[in-house]
């Protein structure tokens, strides 16, 4: 019953019932118009016909007289079956010939055919259509048609109309209960896919129907927001683990020395070099702290807004020119290898810092002596850029690693870094919807960017 | 100088008055919104430091209402350390330097010298000085006591920065900043090696050496800017 209540209650049914009513409606109107049209035009008939009947009996009556008018009602009432009935009433005003109960329709003067309710004073059983016309003998002539026909017709149709309304009635609200029901069906799977979310089952999406209908295209666009949802979510999730299990090592390291030095500490100058170490360890506790929350903010995808038309080459010239000098004077050397006036659409903040990010990595994981390249170069529609060096590069099963947050690489261990630098390029290259490809440089490790065309 | 605090965290708001006292600026403090806006309307002070989250007007409204009021002061914003956008946020709202929390004093410092420096709009300046250095902004050609000295586009940058600043700290967040447009950290030291380029180029040949290091801070160039 309760779902019954839902279903009489729910929009789809509504609408059907509002729409049958309309139809009930106009249906009953066009019902009544054809009902006075018909009657109409019925009774115009009857009144011809009674003035035609009037016109002939009265011919019979001038030619042959009163014994030749009687001869033709003989005929008519021995045929029988017509529709009219007819009454002579002699002067005396008592029915000569025929229906004794058109005597009273014989007034004074004559008229032709109209509708008759009263006489002589009285209502009649049933209206008539009666014509009387005064004879050269005195006597008058009565013809009248009860209306019975028209009647019966009137019935008919009334009949038929009323089984038409019904018909609509009962098809209507049963076409309204079926549709209602497959919408009702289709949103009830909305609201339990939501209801099963919201109980914490956030993978659940709502099933499409395959008919590419609204309500496909609805849920397709709603399973996309939850996608989106969850995605951020996941993004929260990490950035908190994150910080829970990485923080805490700095952290302790930081409780343990200072626990330390307020024993062990005696003299100002100890005291002042715990307090600088200390000091030193909240620096790259906040610089992890910092690199983190910037990572998420970039996964977030809150800056694309901020996107404009950039001139990649001058931001990958500029960035390795700011490094150059480094790179130099550690025995390395810089290769450009830059195409000019390559733009894309992007945010030149964080990309300066991708490939800032790129070229320390290179910098840090190869010996004194190698060449670093900054490549920048049309790629189809898109442009690609790179980092690339002739290090010892990264083993292929560590290359995925790498661009997990506080990954390092095993032999790299003990040495500066807090292995979140790919984590943030690999970022900031999905904002920008582009790939990040780490390979065999033959030897060493080549960091490739492909941006997409701007739009 | 006067000094316009507007910062609501007790800590950090006596930790800046007292080092602000020390290094003989005049601090007037507000620990709200709308207390520091009526100061800084009064106006009056050298350079405003406004803390981002306030009570009762938040950093951002008070720096609009503040410009909206055609007051000039130059102001500094504080933020904790989590927005990108906000240094953006906040110079479009008319800030005119931005600092995320933590922070050194001596890098608070170094950019409300900064600020309290830079020279009103409508003065056009061509030609700095600082001691026997002068750098032509027009022609971008820099002398040594008469000497010419040949520098990269980034080196000249970076001394018109410190000659700018002649005489103050400058620190490696501020170059790195106003030089490259760096707005991270980097793990290189890529403002020593420049400034290293630099100091080969001004100071070698100079019994005088006009680049100052400032171990953990940054860099003075001595001498009166001019």
């Amino acid at each position: 019953m309760a779902s019954l209540g839902k279903l009489l209650r729910s929009a789809g049914f509504r609408f059907a019932l509002l729409y049958t009513a309309a139809f009930v409606l106009s249906v009953a109107a066009l019902g009544f118009l054809v009902e006075i049209a018909l009657t109409t035009t019925l009774r115009e008939q009857a009144q011809h016909r009674i003035d035609a009947e009037v016109g002939a009996l009265v011919d019979e009556f001038v030619h042959g007289g009163r014994v030749d008018l009687d001869v033709a009602l003989a005929g008519r009432f021995a045929r029988g079956g017509g529709r009219l009935s007819h009454a002579i009433v002699e002067v005396d005003g008592r029915v000569g010939v025929g229906n004794p109960d058109l005597a009273a329709l014989a007034g004074s003067a004559d008229t032709s055919a109209r509708p008759v309710s009263a006489a002589g004073g009285r209502k009649l059983a049933r209206p008539l259509i009666a014509a009387t016309r005064r004879l050269g003998d005195g006597t008058k002539l009565v013809v009248a048609d009860d209306l019975q026909g028209i009647k019966e017709v009137t019935a008919i149709l009334n009949r038929a109309f009323a089984i038409a309304l019904m018909a609509s009635i009962v098809f209507g609200l049963g076409l309204g209960l079926v549709v209602s029901r497959r919408l009702l069906a289709r949103v009830d799977a909305v609201t339990r896919t939501a209801e099963a979310i919201i109980a914490g089952d956030l993978g659940r999406r709502i099933a499409l129907s395959g008919s590419g209908d609204d309500f496909d295209r609805l849920s397709r666009t709603l399973n996309r927001m939850l996608d989106r949802i969850s995605g951020l979510m996941e993004n929260l999730r990490q950035v908190t683990n994150d910080v829970a299990h990485d923080l805490r090592t700095p952290l302790t390291r930081l409780q343990h020395g200072l626990l330390t030095s307020g024993k062990q500490a005696s003299t100002v100058g100890e005291y002042r070099a715990s307090i600088d170490r200390a000091v030193l360890e909240i620096d790259e506790i906040l610089t992890i702290f910092t690199a983190l929350l910037r990572i998420a903010q970039i996964e977030a995808g809150a800056r694309r807004a901020g996107f404009r038309s950039i001139d990649l080459s001058d931001v990958l010239r500029t960035v390795g020119e700011a490094y150059a000098p480094g790179i130099e004077d550690g025995g390395r050397r810089v290769r450009y290898a830059i195409e000019p006036d390559l733009r894309i659409d992007g945010d030149r903040e964080l990309l300066v810092q991708l490939f800032a990010n790129l070229i320390e990595n290179a910098l840090h994981y190869t010996p004194p002596g190698a060449t670093i390249s900054l490549e920048l170069a049309r790629s189809g529609a898109g442009v690609v850029a790179a980092v690339a060096d002739d290090g010892p590069g990264i083993d292929v099963a560590e290359r995925d690693k790498v661009l997990r947050r506080f990954y390092r690489v095993e032999k790299s261990r003990g040495t500066k870094g807090h292995g979140l630098g790919l984590p943030l390029v690999a970022a900031v290259a999905e904002l920008h919807a582009a790939i990040l490809t780490l390979s065999d440089n033959r030897p060493g490790l080549r960091a490739a960017v492909s941006f997409p065309a701007p739009a | 100088m006067k000094i316009l605090l507007i910062e609501d965290d007790e800590a950090t708001a006596a930790f800046v008055r007292s080092e602000m006292a020390e290094a003989g600026h005049d601090v007037a403090f507000a620990p709200d919104g709308p207390s520091g806006l009526s100061l800084a309307l009064a106006g009056g002070h050298d350079v405003a430091i406004v803390d981002r989250m306030l009570p009762g007007l938040d950093g951002l409204a008070l720096t609009r209402r503040l410009r909206a009021a055609r007051v000039r002061t130059p102001l500094l914003f504080l933020t904790t350390m989590s927005g990108i956008d906000d240094r953006v946020e906040g110079l479009e709202a008319g800030a005119d330097d931005y600092l995320v929390k933590p922070f050194a004093f001596a890098e608070l410092l170094a950019r409300v010298n900064a600020l309290a420096r830079r020279p009103p709009i409508s003065a056009i300046v061509t030609v700095l000085r600082a001691a026997d250095l002068e750098m032509d902004l027009m022609a971008r050609t820099v002398r040594r006591a008469g000497r010419s000295i040949d520098l990269q586009p980034r080196e000249f940058q970076l001394l018109e920065f410190l000659m700018r600043n002649a005489g103050a700290l400058v620190t490696r967040r501020q170059l790195l900043e106003n030089v490259w447009d760096f707005h991270f950290d980097p793990k290189t030291n890529i403002v020593e090696t420049h400034m290293s380029r630099l100091r080969a180029k001004v100071d070698r040949d100079f019994d005088c050496w006009l680049i100052e290091t400032v171990r953990g801070s940054g860099y003075i160039l001595r001498g009166l800017s001019g």
